[in-house]
């Protein structure tokens, strides 16, 4: 069977071939090219793997997905990287791996494809791939390492990125009278009446379980109340009064949320909002497939989309994946063809149309996915106040991401008292940074 | 002793409660993995649903002959994972049994230490948590225990059997299979000392005056009569091996990964999927519970063995 | 080679392949981490590249407060559980030592919890607990109470008695076995002396089945110590660090944190630990062995 397809494919990959001398097409030389690429277990990349026959049948390229949740695939690719050859081709990664894998000198400067006329499609519009997510997922190299500055240079693109939104039961919400809210004091105030109202129902659902979880809960607060992780001198500054507040608003919403709410991971703060449990919810983009999903979610056609509220400033988070091409890659080109090709115009849109998230403005305005996905509109709205600097991405933030999480799931659940918490993690950050040299220039 | 015709009724109303407490969680099991997502969140309490093997489906989707219209791809490979398991699992009871085997004949007839010192050594490496070994045992198979590429049996490896850079234990089956035999050797070797002790040294000597050599004492003689042990140390060995997450997820590459690592995989966070997932672990359950309902007895005996007599 | 020489190579023969294994893959391991424990090890690079940095890491280990309350979240985890389980799991081999038909149906349904995977136990409890879907609080909501954040606030409470569902079998078949294979003649002694049933458990059942007890206690309490899995799917060590077991930090600490330095100091740790609870519970049975053997000839003596 196998055998026979792979003969299939021959012919199939010969007769692109034979078509394709008459205008020498850019993907010959690689037709018949298996490629391995390593991607998350994420409703972007999930809808990725719908178009992927799309792109094989296009170039006759195959194309083995290897796709694992993401602190495993973090994992897997820390030690395929490390290696002298490896088996990925093409890795998706998420941000904060940036600064690990450029650091460690792992990833392709895309610079080389971009100047290789026989790779480089010039219909691509780099201009149109939005700015945030460029650089956020990109750049590096820039101003504090990680942002964009003159001396940064791009070793990835965006793909599966993502702003936060507000969603929110317009069913709900209109039953009571309730306007949406513009500011933090009434999304709190809301999400708290919200149990009062509707009985059984929790307000707002949010991560909020130990790890990673809650400190993405609480970072997405931090950065509209006013506050940043380290200051520009690379002093932990979380423990600040924009710090407290931020914690005091996850620990308003969760005491104000939906049963249980103080273990949730984003998989059951998702899973509340599709059951009904909860009237609104402030995270990432990528839930907006699932929600119209009428196999999943029972509040189909029930949702409303807001931009994230304001506190003393907007800023929503910039996250998710972008993908890039591993130094010790074996088809380094034919992976920059599929880098390419997923993330064009063409690509972007079929994406889109598959319920993934777009990293092009020009898809966000496209008619056809408008006219799909009505929300398109808010987000792309939203995503002019991304945000790229709500966390820093250097190599020792996963652990001190860590600690910031296991410390707020017990202000969550054992009543630690905040102050002492956020100072705690302040001063554990600092002996951190300390140690990997941030203080190095005083 | 009470005989048997004066129970007292609550007597039997414990019991009946016993059964339900050890039965009942995979009984939810088995009938949620008959569910659609839809009617295990919509949370209808009773058994009125209308069962489908969806989600057994979804999850061998690579292993069927047939095409499945509920999915655009396939993304769960339970298929391969499943064949994965089996060959370690059943690789490593093997040679676990072979090598415990002689290893423990060899404790008990020829006396090299006491058998207090065996059975402390035994106890001394059954501490040792497969967490400990998580981080020796990836450095090693990575980095260490590797064959140069360059190297004709290290080309030759790569040849046959494709792949790229320098042939490592881990990735491969024999990797995970190797880690498993050292694990359980310890258990098995105490569990068939037990039974060793017990076959009469006059058998032994008997075929040795009929001429044979010690290897075929050992095969003809002592092996048929130890098989209940034989047959309590495989379920226990293959039991771990087909059980086993930790060091499997840390060994395993995309192509070796087992069972374990993808139902724990597949819990990712962005959509638990509970009808798929417990179609996935009623498949892993189902070889061990195969084993308990046929071999329930000599899983006792390996059990009171190991700590009664031991 | 002659008949003799082949004979006396036989045993290091039959032991050679037993040895060359156990060597390679479990002591040969541990002295690489007793090694790699002293170092600073990313995973990015092999061991010899890593810098020597003496007993930072232990030292960093014993300072740190997460690093204690795992340890302490460990012990509270084994204990509870062990002692939990061997009160149960005694009591109900006492308490069906009796001829009884289907008894052996009933031990085979016993063991089913014990020999399915952890990953698949633990998913399950995972879904029994769910705040809204699980039976438990499905169940708490029929009957009019208040539904019960399991794996929140009571985390710990319900990784143990998961653990307990699937492990008090163990001690149970263990502790029957030992029961069914006392002495009879002790047992008639006692009952003719006019021992009621609590008397007979308290002073000669107990006391006679006291060595086996202990080596199952020690059993269970080294495998309490290996539990990973099924805390790893149900609650991933949170909330907090709440269920956050040694085994399982060494895991994070080496995958997540990406420190395998300090991940092999801290199973150094823990092996230290394991094998001082297993030294002193061994002098322990041999001291309660020897006196076990005393009240067995008291006891039949007064025959």
């Amino acid at each position: 069977m196998i055998r026979l397809s792979t003969t299939l494919r021959c012919i199939t990959a010969a007769s692109v071939m034979v078509l394709g001398q008459a205008i020498a097409g850019p993907y010959d030389d690689h037709a018949g090219t298996t490629l391995v690429v390593n991607f998350p277990a994420h409703p972007h990349y999930d809808a990725v793997r719908k178009i992927l026959p799309e792109f094989t049948k296009e170039t006759g390229i195959e194309v083995e997905v290897d796709q694992l949740p993401y602190l495993k695939m973090r994992e897997r690719q820390t030690l395929e990287l490390g290696q002298d050859e490896g088996d990925y081709d093409l890795i998706a990664y998420v941000v904060f791996s940036k600064a690990d894998y450029v650091y460690a000198d792992q990833l392709e400067n895309l610079a080389r494809y971009f100047m290789n006329p026989k790779l480089a499609d010039p219909s691509y519009d780099a201009d149109d791939l939005i700015d945030g997510y460029v650089y956020n997922i990109g750049f590096a190299g820039g101003n504090k390492g990680y942002l964009q500055g003159k001396t940064g240079s791009l070793f990835g693109i965006p793909y599966g990125s993502e702003t936060s939104v507000l969603g929110y039961r317009k069913d709900i919400f209109e039953k009571h009278g309730l306007s949406v809210p513009e500011t933090y004091d009434e999304m709190l105030d809301i999400a708290c009446k919200i149990p009062e109202l509707e009985p059984g129902m929790g307000g707002l659902s949010s991560r909020a379980a130990s790890g990673h979880h809650a400190s993405h809960a609480f970072l997405l607060h931090l950065a509209p109340l006013g506050g940043r992780v380290f200051d520009d001198s690379w002093n932990p500054i979380v423990n600040n009064e924009a710090g407290v507040q931020a914690a005091n608003a996850l620990k308003t919403i969760v005491g104000c949320g939906p049963e249980g709410a103080a273990s949730f991971g984003f998989g059951e703060a998702l899973g509340s909002f599709l059951a009904g449990d909860t009237a609104m919810f402030l995270d990432t983009t990528v839930v907006a497939g699932q929600i119209d999903d009428p196999s999943k979610s029972k509040v189909v056609g029930k949702v409303g989309w807001a931009m994230h509220p304001m506190g003393t400033r907007r800023g929503s988070q910039t996250g998710g994946f972008g993908i890039g091409i591993p130094k010790n890659a074996e088809n380094k080109e034919a992976a920059f063809l599929l880098m390419q090709w997923l993330t064009s115009k063409k690509g972007d849109k079929l994406v889109a149309m598959a319920g993934g998230n777009p990293s092009r403005f020009s898809t966000h305005e496209d008619a056809d996915v408008n006219a799909k996905f009505p929300h398109m509109k808010t987000f792309g709205e939203a995503l002019k106040h991304a945000d790229p600097d709500w966390r820093p991405i250097i190599p020792v933030w996963g652990k001190i991401n860590a600690d910031l999480g296991t410390t707020l799931s017990k202000v969550l659940t054992e009543d630690l008292d905040i102050q002492t918490a956020l100072d705690g993690v302040a001063e554990r950050a600092t002996a951190i940074m300390e140690e990997a040299g941030y203080y190095t220039w005083r | 002793m009470v005989t048997e015709k004066s129970q007292h009724p609550g007597f039997y109303a414990i019991i009946v409660m016993l059964i339900i407490m050890s039965v009942g969680p995979i009984a939810i099991m088995l009938i949620n993995s008959f569910k659609l997502d839809v009617d295990i969140i919509s949370g209808s309490t009773g058994l009125l649903f209308m069962p489908t093997i969806q989600n057994y489906e979804t999850a061998l989707c690579d292993i069927l002959p047939y095409e499945l219209d509920h999915l655009d791809y396939c993304a769960l490979k339970f298929g391969g994972a499943f064949i994965n398991s089996l060959i370690i699992a059943l690789v490593s009871t093997v040679l676990t049994l072979i090598i415990g085997c002689m290893a423990a004949y060899a404790l008990v007839r020829f006396k090299f230490f006491g058998r207090d010192t065996a059975s402390a050594t035994t106890l001394m490496v059954r501490m040792v948590p497969p967490a400990v070994l998580l981080v020796p045992v990836f450095g090693l198979w990575n980095n260490e225990f590797c064959i140069d590429k360059a190297s004709w049996l290290g080309s030759l490896i790569r040849e046959t059997f494709g792949g790229r850079g320098d042939v490592c234990l881990a990735g491969t089956h024999s990797g995970i299979i190797i880690i498993y035999v050292a694990m359980n050797l310890p258990f098995v070797i105490w569990i068939l000392q037990s039974f060793i002790v017990q076959v009469p040294r006059q058998l032994e000597e008997a075929a040795r005056m009929d001429g044979a050599s010690p290897f075929q004492v050992f095969f003809k003689v002592v092996l048929p009569l130890i098989k209940p042990g034989l047959a309590a140390a495989a379920i226990f060995t293959f039991r771990i091996a087909w059980n086993e997450y930790l060091l499997a997820s840390a060994l395993s590459d995309r192509d070796t990964k087992t069972v374990p690592i993808l139902i724990v995989n597949n819990m990712s966070e962005f959509n638990v999927e509970w009808g798929v997932i417990m179609a996935t672990g009623m498949l892993l359950a189902i070889p061990p519970i195969i084993f308990t309902l046929f071999a329930s007895r000599q899983i006792i005996t390996g059990m009171t063995a190991g700590a009664v007599k031991g | 080679m002659s008949n003799a020489t082949l004979n006396r190579l036989t045993p290091y023969v039959f032991l050679a392949p037993a040895v060359v294994i156990m060597g390679l893959a479990l002591l040969y391991p541990l002295g690489y981490m007793v090694f790699g424990s002293f170092r600073a090890w990313d995973p990015s690079q092999t061991l010899g590249e890593s810098t020597f940095v003496g007993l930072k890491n232990y030292v960093t280990l014993w300072n740190d407060p997460n690093f204690r309350e795992s340890a302490a979240v460990t012990l509270k985890f084994a204990f509870t559980v062990v002692v939990v389980e061997m009160f149960i799991g005694v009591g109900l081999a006492l308490l069906l030592d009796r001829k009884l038909r289907g008894m052996s149906v009933l031990r085979t349904l016993f063991i089913l919890p014990m020999m399915i995977a952890p990953v698949v136990v633990g998913l399950v409890w995972r879904y029994m607990y769910h705040p809204t879907l699980g039976v438990f609080n499905k169940g708490l909501k029929t009957v009019g109470l208040d539904s019960v954040d399991w794996l929140g606030q009571h985390a710990l409470l319900s990784v143990i008695i998961a653990d307990i569902w699937q492990w008090t079998p163990f001690i149970f078949i263990l502790a029957l076995a030992a029961l069914q294979s006392l002495p009879r003649s002790a047992l008639e002694a006692a009952r003719i002396d006019g021992a009621t049933g609590w008397q007979q458990i308290i002073h000669i059942k107990l006391p006679l089945m006291m060595p086996v007890l202990i080596v199952t206690g020690l059993l269970r309490l080294i495998d309490a110590f290996k539990v990973l899995e099924v805390i790893l799917v149900m609650t991933e060590g949170g909330p907090g660090l709440s269920t956050e077991i040694l085994a399982l930090r060494i895991s994070r600490t080496a995958t997540e944190f990406r420190e395998l330095g300090v991940a092999a100091a801290m199973s150094n740790y823990l092996l230290i630990l394991l094998l001082m609870l297993t030294i002193v519970m061994l002098v322990y049975n041999r001291w309660v062995e020897y006196r076990a053997t005393r009240a067995m000839r008291i006891a039949e003596e007064n025959l």
